[in-house]
């Protein structure tokens, strides 16, 4: 090779160099490293000050699996939380992004309206549902005299499951919906207009012609509603912090909880990585299972 | 087509629907301009005189400039450095067909698969180890490694459409490869720039989570969304004042979103529907 030429590769391979190293260095940083020193984690037992990390193998995974009443609660809740907001988020949000993809007046005002709570940071929200479920509630029950308005919503149990769940979905639906109006934007009209010469009924249009040519919108949003519906922490933290007990406490609270309460942080660094094999299972299972289900327009 | 029936009656009905929905946010604006009696008296009622005082207790007791300024300089610190590491990255490793860029390309976006909660506790270790905790500055650094995978993501993929003839000519010109890419490139990446800014701002702006663990050991350097937490903590009796401050902390994301409307939407979903 001519020095020349030589030199061109050099610089070449400098420029790749400079141009991705800044970018590799901070993921690696503040991304990767701490995801594999997570793991190592997860093996000792630390309480995150001492120097002295103690290296048990298993035992961690072996306490969150048979003895930690709070991490089974917590599995418990975050699953089947999981499956009511992902099923509500979803099926509200497609039926709202129908009817604001029809020629209605004011659709752009409307779908703002909808889409507001998104933009508003999840601690303030879970606080001003705090306030809504004491006060605005208090006065609406002494206004209406309706039941619903007098029980506990953030005292009882069971209720409070339910409003932790209401004000998840009440306040990602814009986000969804505004992904499944992007979907239905790419119908073709031919495509539902052919249904509609064909005198097929609307319910059964949607079913047969649009839902099928919008599953890759479905197919995303199930995805970002079932990751988020599996991390969830900012709502919780600011609305029940996890109680009453520990009813609300979702997985991602159980780890903060861990870590930065008890000062575990191997025990904690062991559900850590249990959350992440936990999403990785789900998601890749769910992408897989409605990829098939995708067809061509 | 057929003209859709009923029209004027769903459009109605949705209008009526969409007040509903936003109407926890309504009755907080209405609470942040009564005296706390109003407010234990009828929660629905409008304030006989508009308290705004309220707003100036709220300001001065959450030490509002100061969290503006800091929630800014975090918001802006981080996203100028995700959009620059991101493009820079992205574009030459999707100019680059070799199979360490390949690699180095994988590497970068497998973050999107790892759950924030499930390496949190080692990365408060390693900000401490990096003297990088209790820092505006240094949280706006974390957020880099946080955020510039999804969006080297969005620029490796929207790279591939723009023409490599503009590089070539960039390169006969002679300009250095610096110049040549902020003069010739950047310029052309501009569609996904404006979703990356976006996605970017709007989720440091509003995040709780990192900053909790970053800046937890300082009382100075806070932003608006960990004070407010603790503010509404404070003040939870005196809920007059704690609606103005939640007024105050939402305010700059729902004026920065009614201004960039059409980009924030545009700029979300292509986050979503391209990660």
């Amino acid at each position: 090779m001519t020095p020349g030429r030589r030199r061109a590769r050099r610089a070449r391979w400098l420029e790749f160099l400079w141009m991705t190293a800044p970018a590799v260095i901070v993921i690696l940083l503040f991304v990767e490293i701490p995801f594999v020193m997570s793991v190592t984690y997860s093996f000792t037992k630390w309480n995150g000050l001492n120097r002295a990390v103690r290296f048990i193998g298993l035992a961690n995974y072996k306490e969150l699996l048979t003895n930690d009443p709070s991490f089974v609660s917590a599995m418990i809740f975050t699953l089947l939380f999981a499956v009511l907001t992902v099923a509500a988020i979803n099926v509200f949000a497609l039926l709202l992004a129908v009817i604001l993809d029809m020629k209605i007046r004011g659709k752009n005002v409307l779908r703002a309206a909808f889409y507001i709570p998104n933009i508003i940071s999840l601690i303030v929200i879970g606080y001003v549902w705090r306030f809504i479920f004491s006060r605005g509630f208090d006065s609406l029950g002494s206004l209406t005299h309706l039941g619903i308005f007098q029980l506990s919503w953030l005292g009882d149990t069971h209720l409070t499951f339910v409003s932790v769940v209401l004000v998840s979905v009440w306040q990602s639906i814009g986000f969804y919906m505004v992904i499944y109006i992007a979907g239905l934007q790419t119908v073709p009209r031919e495509l539902v207009e052919a249904a509609v010469i064909d005198g097929t009924r609307p319910v059964s249009r949607f079913f047969r012609v649009t839902l099928p040519l919008i599953m890759p919108s479905v197919t995303v949003a199930v995805f970002y509603s079932v990751s988020n519906a599996l991390k969830t922490f900012d709502v919780i933290f600011s609305l029940t912090f996890g109680g009453p007990g520990t009813a609300t406490t979702s997985i991602a609270l159980d780890i903060y909880k861990t870590a930065f309460s008890d000062d575990r942080f191997g025990y904690g660094s062991a559900k850590s990585v249990i959350l992440f094999l936990l999403i990785l299972v789900v998601t890749v299972t769910q992408l897989n299972a409605f990829k098939r289900r995708e067809v061509q327009a | 087509m057929r003209k859709p029936r009923g029209a004027p009656a769903i459009s109605l009905l949705m209008a009526v629907l969409a007040l509903a929905y936003i109407y926890p946010l309504i009755l907080v604006a209405i609470n942040s301009l009564k005296t706390f009696a109003q407010i234990m008296e009828n929660v629905m009622a409008f304030p006989s005189q508009l308290r705004w005082e309220n707003f100036a207790n709220a300001f001065t007791l959450m030490r509002y400039p100061n969290l503006f300024l800091n929630t800014l300089i975090v918001t802006c610190m981080g996203t100028a450095g995700v959009v620059l590491l991101a493009s820079l990255a992205g574009f030459k490793l999707s100019r680059t067909k070799t199979r360490i860029s390949w690699l180095i390309f994988l590497l970068c976006v497998a973050p999107m698969m790892i759950p924030f909660h499930s390496f949190m506790i080692a990365l408060v270790k390693v900000a401490k180890t990096l003297h990088l905790t209790n820092s505006i500055w240094g949280l706006g650094v974390v957020y880099w490694g946080l955020g510039v995978p999804l969006s080297l993501f969005m620029y490796h993929g929207f790279a591939k459409t723009v023409p490599t003839e503009l590089d070539d000519c960039a390169a006969i010109d002679g300009a250095r490869p610096l110049r040549a890419f902020f003069q010739v490139t950047f310029p052309l990446l501009q569609p996904v720039t404006v979703s990356v800014i976006v996605i970017n701002a709007m989720w440091m702006w509003n995040d709780f989570l990192l900053p909790l663990l970053i800046l937890s050991g300082s009382k100075k350097s806070q932003t608006l969304q960990l004070a407010a937490y603790n503010f509404f903590g404070l003040y939870k009796i005196e809920w007059q004042n704690a609606m103005a401050g939640v007024l105050l902390t939402v305010m700059p994301a729902i004026i920065f979103y009614l201004i960039l409307q059409r980009h924030i939407i545009k700029g979300m979903v292509a986050g979503a529907v391209k990660g």
